[in-house]
């Protein structure tokens, strides 16, 4: 009867040391999480450092500097015709290096009278009113054909580029929030639409939604599926152009995507100066990222 | 920028299932084996100290009547109880007359309650030594698993990435830390108890013939 007793007894005890135990580690759990948690408050976190282990595939970053060349350019010309912005940069290429092929021609026609010079001496004297109506000739339809050819010059392109700016300021100011798409015409994988959202002109949001997407380093083609993959960004903006924070309102599943928005806005900043119409306040601009590029 | 998802919440919040349940495997043991320790710490090291005192009283009057008087305020220790049991056996014998059977009957009594108390001391010990020994192949086994899934992941995903490779093995190997938090204290403690149960169950092997004597001797 008084073993039983004592059994029962250490029973109990042994009991109690298990709940001490548990609560133990409990405690021991918290604490850890609450240090880390505090730990986390006082340093600053570490600039994330991506390494590819295996060459990635897609384009390379070759394309950047091309991009980075494009500049406003890239940005504005989708602005009006979403569908075909490599064409339109093709078109304008064409156009500037027209003007550079008369002066060839016009080359031509000076090399051709030196040939006769050499040819026969004698009839050096009589050509020259020849070559005079040569050259007034070759002027006449050289002239012809750049009437008949449409030949926009630097001064139409300003026009068109300040005609788009009028309308995307109008945009703007009708709606309260500004809008921006464009693709970067020589982008990677990742190349896209631009939102923004606040008071904040929406030249100034285009302007930076093509910064940070010429600094987005990101390849769909590592994402196992597009499913769900959108990251709702706040930064907010200095006057000087300095992103002061940069504020996650919805994460992607995929850390990747998330890595290299953050990555990409922190590598933007310092952005161009605010516009004046903001004075010395700093502002809120939100962006939505998605595997297809900024989206509105 | 408050973007950064908590590290070791994180973590467990991201594991696999088996990686939990390994985890939730050794965070069981480890509960255990600190239950025990705590109990088996208090328990051993009363036993011993009030074995001591009473050895030390014994010797000191060598009588049995007297010492079994002061073997009550040793209540938990090895060597008062055995010599109780012993007592209490010589008591009951009515015959004192026959040496030889009275010999038999106390020794008999007083090596019942040594094997008793011997496994009184040594229970739950066991269990320290299994934790020591099979916990840290328990977290290498979630370990393994975890692993195993982060590279399946980077086949799927196609990214050989740190951002996709680091996460699954940090949260693969947080099991192996676990195996081993649960099993360093349980071997730590099993080398402590074993060693100290070795002197109480010395003591009780050397000193119960001297209580038998003690008993027959009595005048």
């Amino acid at each position: 009867m008084k073993k039983g007793q004592k059994f029962r007894f250490a029973e109990q005890k042994f009991s109690l040391w298990l709940v001490a135990a548990a609560a133990m580690h409990l405690l021991l759990l918290f604490s850890a999480i609450y240090l880390q948690i505090l730990d986390s408050g006082r340093h600053e976190t570490q600039k994330i450092v991506s390494v590819a282990l295996v060459t990635l595939p897609g384009s390379g970053a070759s394309q950047e500097s091309s991009a980075k060349k494009g500049g406003t350019e890239a940005l504005s010309a989708p602005m009006h015709e979403i569908p075909h912005p490599p064409a339109k940069k093709k078109s304008v290429k064409v156009k500037v290096a027209e003007p550079k092929e008369l002066p060839v021609s016009q080359k031509k026609v000076v090399i051709e009278p030196v040939k006769p010079k050499a040819k026969t001496k004698p009839k050096v004297v009589e050509k020259p009113p020849d070559i005079t109506k040569a050259l007034e000739r070759l002027k006449q339809t050289v002239d012809k054909k750049t009437a008949t050819q449409p030949q926009p010059s630097t001064g139409n392109i300003n026009k068109a580029l300040a005609q788009l700016q009028q309308k995307v300021k109008s945009e703007g100011e009708g709606a309260g929030a500004g809008s921006g798409r464009g693709s970067s015409s020589t982008g990677r994988n990742g190349a896209g639409k631009g939102y923004g959202s606040g008071g904040t002109a929406a030249p100034y949001k285009a302007e930076i939604a093509s910064i940070i997407m010429q600094n987005w380093e990101f390849s769909k083609l590592l994402l196992k599926n597009s499913y769900g993959m959108e990251v709702y960004v706040r930064i907010n903006i200095l006057p000087n152009g300095i992103i002061k924070q940069i504020v996650f309102d919805r994460r992607a599943p995929s850390e990747y995507l998330n890595n290299s928005v953050k990555r990409a806005l922190e590598k933007s900043s310092p952005l161009p100066l605010l516009p004046k119409e903001e004075g010395t306040r700093d502002v809120w601009i939100g962006f939505v990222f998605t595997p297809e590029g900024i989206e509105k | 920028m408050p973007d950064s998802k908590l590290g070791l919440f994180g973590l467990l919040s991201d594991a696999g299932p088996i990686v939990l349940f390994v985890l939730s495997v050794l965070l069981s043991f480890s509960i255990v084996s600190w239950a025990i320790i705590a109990f088996k710490f208090g328990y051993v090291r009363k036993s011993l100290n009030e074995s001591r005192a009473f050895l030390d009283y014994f010797f000191e009057v060598y009588n049995v009547d007297k010492a079994f008087a002061e073997s009550e305020n040793y209540r938990h220790g090895s060597l008062p109880r055995v010599f109780r049991s012993g007592y209490i056996e010589y008591r009951a014998l009515g015959n004192k007359a026959d040496i030889r059977q009275l010999r038999v009957r106390i020794a008999r009594a007083v090596k019942r309650e040594a094997n008793a108390e011997s496994k009184r001391l040594s229970s739950l010990v066991p269990f320290l030594a299994t934790v020591g020994n099979t916990a840290p192949f328990i977290g290498l086994f979630g370990t393994v698993w975890g692993i195993m899934t982060s590279f399946h992941n980077i086949g799927t995903t196609q990214s050989a990435s740190l951002a996709a490779v680091a996460p699954g093995i940090s949260e693969a190997l947080i099991a192996t830390a676990a195996g081993l938090a649960a099993a360093i204290p349980a071997v730590m403690a099993y080398n402590y108890f074993t060693n100290q149960i070795s002197i109480i169950e010395r003591d009780l092997e050397e000193f119960s013939p001297e209580f038998v004597a003690a008993f027959i001797n009595e005048p």
